[in-house]
């Protein structure tokens, strides 16, 4: 098992290649370090001492010992925090590597973006407790909740025609705007109604529930307290 | 969270200990607080007193130079510089910025990477030794009728005085700014009762006693003694393996990784 710490940094002055060679000497059968360095692509930093290191490759380097081991596991914990979005991209694409390679990833963030794009399986924890487990759509879907359609018609709608509809929990004004609200299918029976009383709509916005809502709704629901989410590749 | 016995082989080999005092030998020398206080300031007095006459002088009643009283208290000095000064701080900073913890992860003990550190400071405080034994002989013409037995015990046991007082700092200090500032209200009096500032022979007999009581007043009498060719006396030698056997307990008792 490898683990990547959130708040734990190196001496700042010792360099690159010697840390990797230091706990290279911790494990029996440790991964090539020079390989490593450039499949994380910070080979060149290897004489660099750690102070002098960006963000992101301090980030790197922390990865890179704590897989210098060969570990099955890896435990990454916040892994992006603090990191510029480009820092950001990179760090995912290199999970997405070291996943490819066989090692099961336990990934710990506060980003929900970051766990629907990377994580084959997600638990949210909240106050230590797992309280849901599953892939990161069919956690969305099943807990984010309502769909927000918002629409500009071509002619005033009477709510009622809207409400009538299966599946449709709210209708408000914004201006000449509307937003429905409601679930399933609900933006291709919004548009079939409309058809039907001759009224066209232009400037229509879908938005469908994410991880981020899901999260909310199922923490709240439990409790206000700061929540975590640990997520599972 | 750490891997102890899925890796029972790196547990048993002493390489990854030996590689630590390798890279931690590396950082005492780009983060040279012990290398600076330790041996520089040492062998910098020991140059400054070269220079001063009254140095080569013997001290009014007794039949020893000034020179040949301030070695002991120059070596105490080593010692309280490295044990009091660069161990500690060096220690809680690793601790604050959780390298400690990182390394409490890994299949490896984090009580080799002090073990580590206390072999590091050990060497220092040596080269310390070696250049001030041949500043003694070379530069003053000391020819001393060592106690060996007395003078190996007495320096053995302020070294284990000095490191087990700077161990107990670092288990006792929470930040690295306690750290220092426990260090530097410890440094002074310290000091002052090795006699850094004025010989404890020139003081009164009430101050030279209690001198005697305190890790630092104990161990340049001890080996002052031992120097002389007498084995110390058994009160400066007890005083010192109390303190040493205290402290180590508060060490190991109270030391945190986090």
């Amino acid at each position: 098992m490898g683990v990547q710490l959130q708040e734990s940094s190196l001496p700042p002055r010792i360099k690159v290649g010697e840390a990797l060679d230091l706990f290279s000497s911790f494990y029996s059968d440790p991964l090539d370090s020079q390989e490593l360095l450039e499949s994380l692509g910070i080979d060149k930093k290897r004489n660099s001492i750690f102070k002098r290191l960006s963000g992101g490759q301090k980030q790197r380097l922390s990865i890179a010992l704590a897989l210098i081991g060969n570990p099955k596991i890896a435990i990454l914990d916040e892994l992006t925090t603090g990191l510029d979005p480009e820092a950001r991209r990179e760090t995912w694409e290199l999970i997405e590597r070291i996943r490819d390679r066989g090692v099961t990833v336990i990934l710990v963030t506060h980003y929900m973006d970051e766990a629907e794009w990377l994580c084959d399986r997600v638990a949210l924890i909240n106050h230590g407790k797992v309280i849901a487990m599953d892939t990161p759509t069919a956690l969305a879907s099943r807990w984010s909740g309502a769909i927000h359609m918002e629409f500009l018609p071509s002619a005033p709608v009477a709510d009622d025609v809207l409400l009538a509809l299966p599946g449709v929990a709210s209708v408000e004004h914004r201006g000449r705007r509307i937003v429905v609200a409601g679930e399933g299918d609900l933006t291709t029976r919004v548009l079939n109604a409309l058809m039907k009383e001759g009224v066209g709509t232009s400037d229509i916005r879908v938005k469908t529930g994410n991880l981020e809502d899901a999260f909310v709704r199922l923490t709240q629901k439990n409790d206000k307290y700061p929540k975590r989410e640990v997520t599972l590749k | 969270m750490s891997t102890q016995s899925s890796d029972p082989s790196a547990q048993r080999s002493s390489k990854p200990f030996w590689e630590l005092v390798k890279i931690q030998g590396k950082l005492a020398l780009r983060e040279p607080y012990s290398l600076i206080f330790g041996v520089a300031l040492p062998v910098f007095l020991l140059a400054v007193f070269s220079l001063v006459p009254a140095f080569w002088e013997p001290l009014p009643g007794t039949t020893l130079t000034v020179f040949e009283i301030y070695i002991p208290i120059l070596m105490v000095l080593i010692l309280i510089m490295i044990g009091l000064l660069g161990l500690p701080i060096s220690l809680v900073r690793d601790r604050e910025i959780g390298w400690l913890r990182r390394i409490s992860t890994t299949p490896v003990l984090p009580s080799k990477l002090l073990a580590a550190q206390v072999t590091i400071n050990t060497i220092l405080a040596v080269v310390g030794f070696v250049i001030l034994g041949a500043g003694s002989v070379l530069i003053f013409r000391v020819r001393s009728q060592f106690d060996v037995v007395g003078f190996v015990l007495s320096l053995v046991l302020t070294t284990a005085v000095m490191f087990s007082l700077g161990l107990a700092v670092a288990a006792l200090a929470p930040s690295q700014g306690a750290a220092t500032g426990i260090t530097m209200g410890l440094l002074y009096p310290m000091l002052f009762f090795a006699g850094v500032y004025v010989p404890m022979q020139m003081l009164p007999d009430s101050l030279q006693t209690i001198s005697g009581f305190t890790p630092a007043g104990a161990a340049v009498k001890a080996l002052g003694d031992a120097m002389q060719g007498n084995f110390p006396s058994v009160v400066s030698l007890v005083v010192m393996a109390v303190y040493a056997l205290l402290l180590g307990y508060i060490a190991i008792r109270y030391f945190k990784w986090e």
